[in-house]
């Protein structure tokens, strides 16, 4: 998080577009602000595990959540804050990394179960690929706001079909017996029965912990994964072709890119990070139900782009972290359901009326650190 | 043959809920400029806004097509509370926005999640119905052609006749009508010819939420009332808008009017042979929207605002 980086994105106009930061006076203010209240929320979790309030494995299973929602609005990030595509179908694409291993690997799947999660998984991106494609041919070359509602209906669609063919699915029954990631991987496999049970005075580091930890590391390995590629392909020329496309289509189109190519590359990549997240999210429950295709998860990973500044991608993750705050806080202390969607709703028109441009803004992002610093790079 | 004849008829209702949201969501979309996805939980409150009314009010007293005058008080209510919160919601969040349509959008998610949120922390998560007896079918109806239809679903039908008629007469022959029309067409042309485009913004949201407002007791007299009824129905209402036209008033009728058949009309495709589920009604409408997108982005009646 630099304080040097130069502010290109333009101000001088009426009306502020959702992803563009105006004069940038306020954003290293807001940046300290946004770093001190992450150093604030780690001590008050250490210190929560210190004094035996915060068990280490809820942490570590805290930890993995936020890093779920980390990698769907890294996703959406790709689509929505790089190249403008207002993508409401996030959920579609949560749910499909879900049931397609789970229905590969869990002993309750109707239609095959039995091959190892790791099989599922490169099946899992074909079927994202094929989705997106199926959602992005007809859509991507709408209007912005018809993409949204489209995008919106094609979800449901997938969300109707896992709630009633439940001859592939289950339906609402959903799939049981669904087992761990590591299934079929020495070592791995029975690493949480493996390790020996650590007394720790307070806690007892027993099969819980190590299966979360073994479940965190995977999560952790996913947002690693995505979060370098992506900030790569960002900074290429590619990158540089996307946020043409994002603020200027025409531009783009004159200068003889093919936009609607450039905006379906970036919808699938898009798309399988966010597959990523359903993966994770599948493997660390015992059961699947088409619950998981709620356009809920679609709107939780907008307000965490959102809130965390459109284009940015510390700020997808950011967004993340305050989400399973808000979402798991609420449960910690003791509110239910109907306070957390308040409490969303609020945010989401706080963050909208206030800054729009999110609390950690991109500003540099798409600049080599070295062109920055005024060197040639070649 | 009659059994054709009962999905028309159900169609017929159900059309009439989703032609009053597709109104209201159409004149947001042609004034304001932006896809208000709050627009069902507007439904929603105004649906438990009377829920409320006809509790305090009772059931007693005369009775019009079998329901009691409470009921009616109720729905006057249940538009009454859903225009009030929409002309607050008007503005105290989406008037002091400096963003463009996106952004009010996105906005619009956030509150159509208070909606929801207040909704579920007064009256919980169950499903409720209105105190009003269920009916038989109405015994000359059924005799002479078969089809079940009670009184309250032919009062859902009177209803939203006179409400559309209303709207009609409202839109072209009166001076209000005339500005919002201009206001839809073009918002700036409108201010500089002296039309006080506030005013008519603010009467849109009274209008459009007003609608929704009947939309959502009507929904809940048609099946039952639940924080997500209004949510649960708010792709439908859009695939309708589309399909009418964005911005069109008369093609959200058209539009609601056709979805809401289709929608009823399901049941038919496996008995001519097509194995589609009932479940999949809804995904039928969506993806005729994409198709409409596809083919004539601004809709069937698209094109020119009002």
């Amino acid at each position: 998080m630099s304080d040097t980086g130069e502010n290109s994105e333009g101000g001088g106009e009426d009306t502020k577009t959702a992803f563009e930061a105006s004069d940038d006076e306020g954003a290293p203010f807001s940046e300290r602000i946004v770093t001190y209240g992450i150093a604030a929320a780690a001590g008050l979790l250490l210190l929560g595990v210190l004094v035996g309030l915060v068990n280490p494995a809820y942490l570590l299973s805290l930890l993995s959540l936020a890093a779920m929602y980390g990698l769907l609005s890294l996703g959406l990030n790709v689509q929505w804050g790089y190249t403008g595509l207002i993508n409401f179908s996030v959920a579609a694409f949560f749910g499909i990394g879900a049931y397609v291993p789970v229905l590969l690997s869990a002993s309750g799947s109707p239609i095959s179960g039995g091959y190892p999660p790791l099989v599922g998984l490169p099946i899992a991106i074909g079927v994202v690929v094929v989705l997106a494609l199926a959602i992005g041919v007809p859509t991507l070359s709408l209007r912005e706001d018809y993409l949204a509602i489209a995008s919106l209906g094609l979800a449901e669609v997938v969300r109707l079909v896992f709630r009633n063919q439940s001859e592939w699915t289950r339906g609402t029954a959903g799939v049981g017996g669904i087992p761990s990631f590591f299934e079929g991987i020495p070592f791995l496999e029975t690493f949480p029965q493996s390790m020996p049970v650590v007394e720790l005075g307070i806690y007892r580091l027993a099969v819980p912990f190590w299966s979360n930890l073994l479940n965190f590391a995977l999560v952790a390995a996913f947002v690693l994964a995505s979060y370098v590629v992506l900030r790569r392909v960002h900074r290429s020329p590619w990158g540089r072709v996307l946020r043409t496309i994002r603020s200027d289509e025409d531009l783009a189109e004159a200068l003889g890119k093919n936009t609607f190519a450039f905006r379906m590359q970036a919808f699938v990549l898009g798309s399988v990070v966010m597959m990523f997240a359903g993966v994770f999210y599948a493997f660390s429950q015992n059961f699947l139900t088409p619950g998981i295709f709620d356009p809920i998860f679609t709107f939780y990973a907008w307000i965490a782009v959102i809130l965390g500044g459109s284009g940015s991608n510390r700020g997808a993750l950011f967004g993340g972290a305050v989400l399973v705050a808000i979402v798991e806080g609420s449960r910690f202390i003791g509110l239910g359901a109907s306070f957390r969607l308040l409490a969303v709703g609020l945010l989401i028109v706080a963050v909208m009326r206030f800054r729009p441009q999110g609390l950690l803004p991109p500003r540099d992002e798409l600049v080599w650190p070295s062109a920055k610093r005024g060197e040639s790079r070649d | 043959m009659p059994q054709l004849l009962n999905y028309l008829a159900n169609g017929l209702v159900f059309s009439s809920i989703i032609v009053l949201g597709a109104i209201g969501l159409s004149l947001v979309y042609s004034i304001a400029n932006f896809a208000n996805f709050a627009h069902g939980d507007t439904m929603s409150v105004g649906a438990y806004a009377a829920l409320v009314t006809l509790g305090a009010v009772g059931t007693a007293g005369p009775e019009i097509l079998e329901l009691p005058v409470g009921f009616y008080a109720a729905l006057v209510a249940g538009i009454a509370v859903a225009a009030v919160v929409a002309v607050l919601t008007h503005v105290v969040v989406y008037r002091p926005l400096d963003t463009d349509s996106i952004g009010m959008l996105i906005t619009s998610i956030g509150v159509a999640f208070v909606y929801r949120a207040a909704i579920q922390l007064q009256f919980g998560n169950d499903f409720r119905e209105y105190d009003v007896d269920i009916l038989r079918p109405v015994p000359w109806i059924e005799d002479a052609t078969g089809v079940t239809l009670t009184e309250h679903e032919l009062a859902i039908v009177v209803v939203t006749a006179v409400l559309v008629v209303g709207l009609h007469l409202l839109l072209q022959y009166t001076t209000l009508g005339r500005k919002m029309r201009a206001t839809a067409d073009n918002e700036d042309l409108a201010k500089i010819s002296g039309i006080r485009t506030d005013r008519v913004i603010t009467s849109m949201w009274v209008i459009g939420a007003g609608l929704a407002g009947a939309a959502g007791v009507f929904l809940g007299l048609f099946n039952q009332l639940g924080p997500r009824m209004g949510f649960d129905l708010l792709l439908v209402v859009f695939a309708a808008v589309i399909l009418g036209g964005i911005g069109s008033v008369y093609g959200a009728m058209a539009g609601g009017f056709l979805i809401g058949m289709l929608n009823r009309l399901t049941p038919v495709l496996s008995d001519v042979g097509i194995p589609i589920k009932p479940a999949y009604a809804n995904a039928i409408a969506f993806v005729i929207m994409v198709l409409v997108l596809l083919v004539r982005p601004r809709g069937i009646a698209g094109g020119d605002g009002g």
